[in-house]
């Protein structure tokens, strides 16, 4: 069942276009990711859902009703700011409870949802601290916390990881996405992070300027970009975006359809796709190598041509070495040179 | 060079810094000498002079300060509440909402922190007259209630409250006055206490105004109601003004020596806004 859905939503602020006829639906109990770039029109669209902005025009729907004029207190929907928002003056117990006396929820309920959230959280020892005297990670579980107790079924996020350092943002993340199955929530999940989609997302939105480049599975942008920015904007190291040069035609011109030029085409293909061969294949400098202990990244280049391939492990290879690349014919991406959409091919 | 220049410089400004402090002392320490002192003593300063406290019964005999001491509280607390309230409402005015002429108004309020009360004297008088307010306590705190002064500082410490919480209390269904009681009065807290201290500290002290719009026991302030005691048709006795003074002067010196680093505090937290 469609608990969201957002129909030629625009938004403009002045001259500026921030999102353009914006369409999509999330299904109950999904984590729906918004991905894509600063500024790109994310947070706009999580706050139009919240009711904190209204749309220049379109509608939106929660739950089958028409919310787009409605305030955010009517939408019964719960949110986690990016800096959390707790209130200052207010201990962890108090902060969670906010809303709930502001709702005027009896007592006895109150207390048992808190019992609910802390126990979830881990939080029974710092019900009596303020954020002042909470870690970043602390903080972070009162805010869900905060969430949580409102038992709407709708939670928005909006980059809560992005001031966590990493490994916090990695246990963060599975605890979110638990808890989002756990309590079976529609969850709507802001981030710039394309590893915190892919991981944690049922379905992921990537947009781009305001439009939405691809909505699909992470399986889905990861094996079939839409455009060369989704191909680039997945997965790390990036796709290469290669342009087909005569290097690269004569030793891949057989798996490629005819018509090829680098005018109006783009080659793609991942780093982890791509082999040192011993004959056939292109042959490329190595100008950077990067261990990283499970992998080590080769930056080659060929002509004007910069690739960047990923091994296992590390290697004897040495900067300066030639080498011969080549990759598998379904490991290719073709791209239009113009549009940068995907073209239908091999 | 340069190191015995700034300790120089230190130097001076402790002499400096001591020479006003005793300055300012002198005149208390003259009045708390007079006051506890029989007559004759008044410039005779023998250390070893007996102390009474002849003086304060005798001003107390004379003129009802219990009454003016009541009168001034009741006028400041009174001063002082009406001001949170309407300040608060209009500073909140200001800062959460867009309205036609919003810009206008907030420059009107800027007016009158440039206008001199003592300017509007005549014109409030026939105000609080036509309103049928004349000799009342509540006469002589109107004019005062609405501050732009109290407006601006408000205003100031409002927008440094991060929209984030207001929307994070929006979403949980709290009112517009709710957010305004829940989330930015707690947090103004030291504004409050600050401009508190100077509201109070005004207007216990104001004498002009309450000495036209008041003409009896009933609602005159400690000010006028000391000014009209020392007057001399009384006669001028130091040592029983000097009571009178050290009466109606204790209250606040007691608070500020309790309150110190509040007020000065207090100060600071104004001028870095």
């Amino acid at each position: 069942m469609d608990v969201i859905t957002l129909k030629d939503v625009d938004k403009i602020w002045g001259n500026f276009q921030a999102l353009n006829h914006v369409n999509f639906q999330c299904k109950e109990g999904q984590l729906l990711a918004l991905l894509g770039p600063s500024g790109c029109g994310k947070s706009t669209t999580l706050r139009l859902i919240a009711g904190l902005e209204t749309p220049t025009s379109g509608t939106i729907e929660i739950k089958g009703k028409d919310v787009t004029f409605l305030p955010p207190a009517k939408r019964n929907i719960s949110m986690v700011f990016q800096n959390y928002a707790l209130f200052p003056h207010l201990t962890v117990k108090e902060n969670i409870l906010f809303g709930l006396k502001a709702r005027k929820v009896p007592v006895t309920e109150r207390r048992k949802r808190l019992a609910n959230a802390v126990d979830l959280l881990g939080l029974s020892t710092l019900l009596d601290r303020k954020p002042a005297h909470l870690s970043g990670g602390q903080r972070q579980r009162v805010a869900l916390g905060r969430a949580i107790v409102a038992q709407s079924s709708i939670c928005l996020m909006d980059e809560p990881l992005s001031n966590l350092d990493a490994k916090l943002r990695q246990e963060m993340r599975q605890e979110i996405r638990s808890l989002q199955q756990r309590l079976d929530m529609t969850m709507i999940y802001v981030t710039h992070d394309q590893v915190e989609a892919m991981t944690m997302a049922d379905e992921i939105i990537l947009i781009k300027d305001g439009n939405i480049e691809q909505h699909g599975t992470a399986e889905d942008l990861y094996n079939r970009p839409e455009t060369i920015f989704a191909a680039k904007f997945i997965g790390s190291p990036p796709m290469n975006i290669l342009s087909p040069d005569a290097n690269l035609m004569k030793a891949f011109s057989s798996m490629l359809p005819d018509g090829i030029t680098p005018e109006s085409h783009r080659i793609g293909v991942r780093p982890e796709d791509i082999q040192i061969s011993e004959n056939r294949g292109i042959n490329v400098e190595i100008e950077t190598i990067e261990y990283l202990g499970a992998d080590t990244m080769i930056g080659c280049r060929f002509g004007e041509q910069r690739i960047t391939m990923t091994v296992k492990g590390k290697n004897r290879l040495h900067i300066g070495d030639h080498i011969t690349l080549d990759w598998k014919p379904d490991h290719i991406h073709l791209f239009d040179a113009q549009s940068g959409r995907r073209l239908k091919n091999i | 060079m340069r190191s015995w220049d700034n300790g120089t410089q230190k130097t001076l400004e402790t002499i400096g810094a001591w020479m006003l402090g005793i300055l300012w002392l002198i005149p208390i320490v003259f009045s708390f000498w007079s006051a506890f002192h029989p007559a004759k003593f008044t410039t005779n300063f023998d250390l070893f002079a007996p102390l009474t406290i002849e003086n304060f019964i005798r001003a107390l005999s004379c003129a009802p300060f219990p009454r003016y001491l009541m009168n001034t509280f009741i006028l400041v607390t009174l001063i002082l509440a009406a001001q949170f309230v309407l300040c608060t409402l209009a500073a909140y005015g200001f800062v959460r909402f867009d309205f036609f002429g919003k810009d206008i108004l907030f420059a009107l309020v800027l007016l009158q922190l440039m206008i001199m009360p003592e300017t509007l004297l005549v014109e409030n008088y026939r105000i609080i007259k036509s309103l049928g307010l004349l000799d009342t306590i509540t006469g002589i705190g109107i004019p005062y209630m609405a501050s732009a002064f109290g407006i601006f500082l408000l205003r100031q410490s409002f927008k440094t409250i991060p929209k984030e919480l207001v929307e994070a209390a929006q979403i949980e269904g709290v009112s517009s006055l709710g957010i305004l009681w829940k989330v930015y009065v707690p947090l103004s807290k030291p504004i409050y206490i600050a401009y508190g201290l100077v509201s109070v500290s005004y207007h216990w002290n104001e004498f002009l105004w309450p000495l036209v719009i008041t003409s009896s026991v009933n609602t005159r302030p400690l000010t006028v109601g000391l000014a009209i005691f020392a007057a001399p048709e009384t006669g001028v006795d130091w040592s029983v003004i000097m009571a009178a003074t050290v009466m109606t002067t204790a209250p606040l010196l007691v608070a500020f020596i309790l309150f110190q680093r509040q007020f000065v505090q207090s100060f600071m937290h104004l001028g870095i806004k």
